[in-house]
């Protein structure tokens, strides 16, 4: 559904994302791999159109074309992005934020029965409607950023390491709430650096390394690929 | 002499609130400071004198076409001579310092032209000067009228930023403009809009403010100096902040003026506003 090809992306000379071509299926959940600096950030900021890509990229949505689509309507497009660092309006409430979340016209029809779908999805933020986002641990927070990416009614979610800095325990309960989102049937390009929660989600990943990919595979053989394992667990 | 004096500082209060209110928007959401503001609220004054004056209108209708005609005259001017700005410079500072630069400009602009086509006189109109008695205190129709409409137009705009779809945008650009993109909030379209908001208040707040008092053709500098210094009391793009600073500064200037003189009442204000830098100088009412 998702396809974006040739795409490099530039901070003055420096070259952080070098020719990558990624696909995501429909209702595929996809993983990048990738360690610090490798290019995650970049490449997920390149193709929602958040930064400019090279002109050879090209970026399509169920082949729409979104080479020319400004950054404010990818998410009209069907595409909702939770950024590095969550993006959320830390001094607005839990209520507002989802609220914004709906701002897309093609999250306006069904927006209450989405609404509760959603806060049944994360029952503790249904108890803290009214509580300003900035109060609330960095858990919380995350799913603040995922309840309201999801309240604009996306058919892709791209997720940037939603599981940073999050203990243990918080990061099960969230790779067991990105399941049960998967299997709604909404599309996923997640970037990770927790290896193995993030391959048992998935179906597929690539690994990125300095900026381009060097290798892809399926979930269970990119889990028992040896490149991957050293690369990422030392072993 | 006390409730007039609490009247009267209500009434000021209440016209400044709405004043800062304006500022504080296209201060917050726009980036532009905007130091031709005050010049957009002798221009609602104006208008409204020669609304009543020249076409005998009452000033209340004046006020309801100041609305529209304040919010598109800045929509244009955001459009035309502040877009431009935004687009051009590299980073908020940058575009603080243009927008100071280009609207100070403005500022003598403005003045000038309202100094040749009306002198450099006290100008007004005669509207409902009869007191009415309020707890007591006699008071003129007109400041209470005025002082009404500005509580019920900031009282409006404050529900609307709480709970509209619209308020909750431009609240969101207010305090992570950074962010917008991604709940698909458009920044140029949100700008204007926001600047085009704060026009709108200015003039109104201009046609309240002829209701009750006289004015020169250059008073907007104070009324600009004004509203800053109460913007910053109730901190950056705190609306209620800007709305209770605004009574505050209205019922310390009314106390002054009564108690010690109406001269010092410019002083009093500085001298709050000092008091506020150094000791919350992210607002009275900052966390
Ligand atoms: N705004 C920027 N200006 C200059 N260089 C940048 C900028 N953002 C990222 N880089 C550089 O680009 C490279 C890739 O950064 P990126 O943030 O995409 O990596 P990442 O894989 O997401 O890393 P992490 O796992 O730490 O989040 C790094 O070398 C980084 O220093
Ligand atoms: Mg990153």
């Amino acid at each position: 559904m998702f396809d974006a090809r040739n795409i490099s992306l530039r901070y003055g000379k420096h070259l952080a994302v070098d020719d990558v071509s990624i696909s995501v299926g429909e209702g595929e959940c996809v993983v990048i791999l990738g360690a610090n600096g490798a290019g995650k950030s970049s490449l997920l900021r390149g193709i929602s159109r958040m930064a400019p890509i090279d002109p050879a990229g090209r970026i399509t949505l169920r082949g729409a074309d979104l080479g020319a689509v400004p950054a404010h309507r990818i998410v009209e497009e069907g595409i909702a992005l939770v950024p590095e660092g969550r993006g959320v309006f830390t001094e607005m409430t839990v209520e507002d934020n989802l609220w914004l979340g709906s701002n897309p016209k093609r999250a306006r029809a069904d927006n209450e029965t989405r609404r509760g779908e959603i806060l049944a999805l994360f029952p503790r933020l249904a108890e803290r409607r009214k509580q300003r986002v900035g109060t609330m641990s960095g858990g919380e927070q995350q799913m603040v950023a995922i309840a309201r990416a999801l309240m604009s009614n996306p058919d892709l979610l791209f997720l940037d390491e939603p599981s940073l800095g999050l203990a243990p325990i918080v990061v099960k309960e969230l790779f067991a709430t990105l399941t049960r989102i998967k299997e709604s049937g909404v599309s996923m390009l997640l970037v990770e650096q927790n290896v193995t929660s993030s391959l048992a989600l998935a179906d597929r990943g690539y690994v990125l390394e300095a900026g381009r990919i060097t290798s892809e595979g399926t979930a269970r053989e990119l889990s028992s690929s040896s490149v991957v394992m050293e690369a990422f667990l030392g072993h | 002499m006390l409730s007039s004096t609490l009247i009267v500082g209500l009434v000021l209060g209440g016209t400044y609130a709405l004043l800062a209110l304006g500022l504080t928007i296209q201060y917050g959401v726009a980036r532009i400071m905007n130091l031709a503001y005050g010049e957009l609220v002798i221009a609602g004054a104006f208008f409204t004198m020669l609304m009543v004056t020249q076409a005998g209108l009452n000033p209340l209708v004046a006020l309801i076409l100041a609305l529209p005609l304040g919010y598109g005259f800045s929509w244009l001017l955001y459009t035309v001579v502040l877009h431009p700005l935004a687009r051009r410079s590299k980073s908020q500072g940058q575009l603080e310092v243009d927008s100071i630069l280009v609207t100070f400009g403005l500022l003598f602009l403005m003045q000038g032209l309202y100094q040749v086509n009306f002198g450099g006189n006290f100008q007004g109109y005669q509207w409902l000067q009869n007191p009415v008695n309020i707890l007591g205190t006699k008071i003129a129709g007109g400041r209470v009228i005025g002082l009404v409409f500005a509580v019920l137009i900031g009282a409006l705009l404050y529900l609307a930023m709480i709970k509209t779809r619209w308020g909750v945008n431009m609240r969101a650009v207010a305090s992570r403009p950074q962010f917008a993109a991604l709940v698909g909030i458009d920044m140029r379209k949100e700008a204007r809009m926001a600047f085009a908001t704060g026009g709108a208040l200015a003039a109104a707040g201009g046609a309240i403010l002829s209701m009750y008092q006289t004015f020169t053709a250059v008073d907007g500098t104070f009324l600009t100096m004004k509203a800053l210094v109460i913007v910053i009391m109730g901190g950056v793009g705190n609306l209620i902040g800007a709305l209770l600073s605004g009574i505050i500064i209205g019922l310390v200037e009314a106390g002054v003026s009564v108690a010690i003189d109406p001269g010092l009442t410019l002083a009093a204000t500085y001298a709050i506003f000092l008091v506020v830098l150094l000791w919350r100088p992210r607002g009275l009412f900052s966390t």
